[in-house]
């Protein structure tokens, strides 16, 4: 029999993330269920479902900068290239494998964020907003204008990863290293927001000030996190770009910064599973979208046409619908179908 | 009875799917990826269109040795994410080969067709794209964009006629595809004989281009090439003539076609527009089919090179069906083997070789004469190996 309520009797009890033998269970299921499902699924979505643990990554990244240290960011797209590129320099051109070439672009990429982190001792919400936007045009530049290590206009081709003499060439494999690192990566996440380091990130994003007092280190810990965030972001975009074997400068704009800043807001700010919630969600859409298109095609071959010119118009829309009866994400509702689940059937 | 009717419906339903089945067995499926409602729509409409059209009439004429062409057009609306879906999508249908558009996603897709060993013809004709170590399966049928822009510098220093150095700039957005040809026509314009003088940013979305004119003026170019779109061709050569400068414009492809006279009224005249493929009711042998086929309803340049496009990839098909290849290598042995197609007048001949995926080392040389584009020359390069994929 299971009682209502908190009912641990120590502190290692507390502290589990998976409290409960049925949650266990669940996440259990959950990890079969996505290691099976690549296994039923076609080509296109397969491609679909490993953009979308990706995206998780770099997700996860920028929710720990902006959804959990308060700092906003716009250059996540570009961090994203630098990890793309690093990997690509080092896999390509230097004939290192995947496995330095991953962590590399994690570290570098980490440094990167940290020197455009610099600013935001001085600078916070909107003007920290248009220093990275800054940050993101300056990288992009470097992309295309670099030609000894980018391969400016031409791109670099890379490599997928490969173990002796097998290659992880189709999707499918590649999902696997994907779907294991994400799965790592959302773990050492969510540890640290349980951490000294994670509360003190979040007393920075609620009240620097008092966080201070308290002897909280502000530029430690707002670099610390710029650090951490683009390490994700690095690691995203790296294996973005060898899910992709192509990397160049038009993959990295100023809208993959926005789209990310849309994943964290829809998912729900200062929430890693919010953020997962917000890569499927802005991944998905698009689909969604033209595959509606397609059904209206088929049958209103008339206003077709004006369905497609329309998707971008109805994906915002559906962003702001979503503002506004949805603000607290994703994550926020699956929140509250929990509580409700847990009550059941005595919700009061 | 109610058990009866489902058993019949099914029977039918089955029925029906076989059918299906056996129908589309016999085509030939191949991909095509539009723009019809993106940035680049206004060239990629027409362009979509030409490859349709000549679809049709092949198919209308009984297919490829009796084969249909199964070739739906999907909209990708310049969303790079949207195209790498779809191009799944076409390789779990299996088809034979992919009519493709621009520069992003062809970059995007290079890798995963030359694994799947998928023959794809675009419309992003970057020199790079011709680089056999990382594009075999990529083709395109006007020459490069670098081919192009040493053609139009070859046509000036021809036609030079004063002692010194002819004095040239380079105009062009800061994206991948303003920057592509400029290291190799810097070379081959030192080479030629001219004086660089400099560098100019104008982005595709340009509204003006004042203080880049300004400075094209100072330096005293007396020619310039523009790499961009054709409204940012446009601005160029309306800044350009309110500022009266001298300097002589020589134009890319995609920046110049019939619209540009709309765009840019007379400060189009004396312009050159580098192109790839004959003007709509250009007396050539080919014009008469797709005269016909349009109903005599103009298009523009663009049009001619989708229909060449596509007519090069049913030569190909024709010649893989024959040996009973019809796949991706097959396609792409079949397109190799074409040597010296006739596209009858429409654009240069072509070839393809298993080393070399160039079409062909011309260009034709438009000059924009009040309201008309007259053709000056088509200007034939050697078959340098050096410049593959630079």
């Amino acid at each position: 029999m299971h009682y209502c309520g908190d009912y641990r009797t120590s502190y290692e009890k507390d502290a589990e993330i998976l409290q409960t033998p049925f949650i266990k269970v669940c996440m259990g299921l959950f990890l079969a269920f996505l290691l099976v499902l690549p296994h039923m699924l076609k080509g296109e979505y397969l491609w679909i479902l490993l953009q979308i643990l990706i995206a998780s990554i770099g997700a996860v990244g920028i929710n720990i900068l902006t959804g959990f240290t308060g700092q906003i960011s716009l250059g996540q797209g570009a961090f994203l290239g630098v990890g793309a590129y690093t990997s690509a320099y080092i896999t390509a051109k230097m004939g290192l494998s995947f496995w330095v070439g991953v962590p590399a672009a994690g570290v570098v990429t980490a440094l990167c964020g940290m020197v455009f982190g610099i600013p935001s001792l001085r600078l916070k919400g909107l003007y920290l907003a248009i220093a990275t936007l800054a940050s993101q045009f300056i990288l992009e530049w470097i992309f295309i204008r670099w030609e000894a290590v980018t391969g400016g206009s031409y791109g670099i081709t890379i490599p997928r990863p490969s173990i002796g003499e097998f290659t992880f060439a189709s999707d499918l494999s590649y999902y696997y290293i994907v779907l294991a690192i994400t799965v790592l990566m959302i773990l050492f996440a969510t540890n640290l927001m349980r951490t000294r380091t994670g509360r003190a990130f979040m007393a920075v994003r609620d009240h620097y000030i008092s966080a201070e007092i308290m002897g909280i280190s502000l530029f430690k810990y707002r670099l610390l996190s710029f650090g951490i965030s683009s390490f994700y972001a690095g690691v995203a975009g790296a294996l973005f770009g060898h899910s992709l074997k192509f990397v160049t400068s038009e993959q990295f704009n100023i809208e993959v910064s926005v789209v990310y800043l849309a994943m964290i807001i829809i998912g729900g700010l200062g929430s890693i599973i919010g953020s997962v919630f917000g890569a499927v969600f802005m991944i998905l859409l698009p689909k969604v979208l033209s595959v509606v298109t397609e059904i209206v095609q088929a049958d209103l071959p008339s206003i077709a046409k004006l369905a497609i010119a329309f998707e971008h118009g109805i994906f915002g829309l559906i962003i702001v619908l979503f503002l506004i009866f949805e603000p607290d994400g994703l994550a926020h509702r699956w929140k509250m179908i929990k509580a409700y689940w847990k009550l059941y059937p005595f919700s009061y | 009875m109610r058990k009866g009717t489902i058993r019949i419906a099914a029977v039918v339903a089955c029925a029906l799917f076989l059918a299906a089945g056996v129908a589309t067995a016999a085509d030939i499926k191949v991909g095509h990826l539009a723009d019809l409602t993106g940035p680049t729509s206004s060239v990629g409409n027409p362009y979509a269109k030409g490859i349709q059209d000549y679809k049709n009439y092949i198919n209308g004429k009984g297919g490829i040795n009796g084969k249909k062409i199964d070739m739906l057009m999907f909209d990708y609306a310049y969303d790079k994410n949207k195209a790498i879906n779809q191009y799944k999508k076409y390789v779990e249908e299996k088809v034979v080969a992919v009519q493709g558009w621009g520069s992003g996603d062809t970059e995007a897709l290079t890798g995963f067709v030359a694994q799947d060993k998928i023959p794809y013809i675009s419309a992003s004709y970057s020199a790079h794209l011709m680089d056999m170590s990382k594009a075999p399966y990529n083709f395109f049928i006007a020459a490069d964009y670098t081919t192009q822009l040493r053609a139009g510098l070859k046509y000036i220093k021809d036609n030079w006629k004063e002692k010194r150095k002819p004095k040239v700039a380079f105009i062009y957005p800061n994206v991948p595809y303003g920057i592509a040809p400029i290291k190799g026509g810097k070379e081959y314009a030192k080479e030629l004989g001219f004086e660089i003088v400099g560098d100019e940013e104008v982005g595709l979305k340009a509204i003006e281009a004042n203080s880049q004119m300004l400075s094209l003026k100072s330096k005293g170019a007396d020619f310039a090439w523009i790499g961009g779109t054709t409204p940012s061709t446009a601005v160029i050569l309306k800044d350009a003539k309110k500022l009266g400068l001298k300097t002589k414009f020589f134009v890319n492809l995609w920046g110049n076609d019939e619209d540009l006279f709309k765009m840019a009224g007379d400060a189009a005249d004396g312009a050159l527009g580098l192109q790839a493929a004959a003007l709509y009711g250009e007396n050539v042998p080919g014009m008469k089919l797709i005269k016909e086929i349009t109903k005599n309803q103009y298009q523009n340049t663009h049009y001619v090179r989708g229909w060449v496009s596509m007519m090069v990839l049913c030569e190909a098909l024709k010649i893989a069906d024959k040996k009973g290849q019809l796949n991706g290598p097959g396609v792409k042995a079949a397109l190799e083997s074409i040597k010296n197609f006739d596209t009858g007048g429409l654009t240069s001949r072509i070839t393809f070789d298993p080393k070399d995926h160039r079409p062909n080392m011309s260009a034709k040389i438009y000059e924009y004469q009040k309201g008309k584009l007259v053709l000056k020359k088509t200007i034939e390069l050697p078959r340098k190996m050096e410049w593959l994929g630079l």
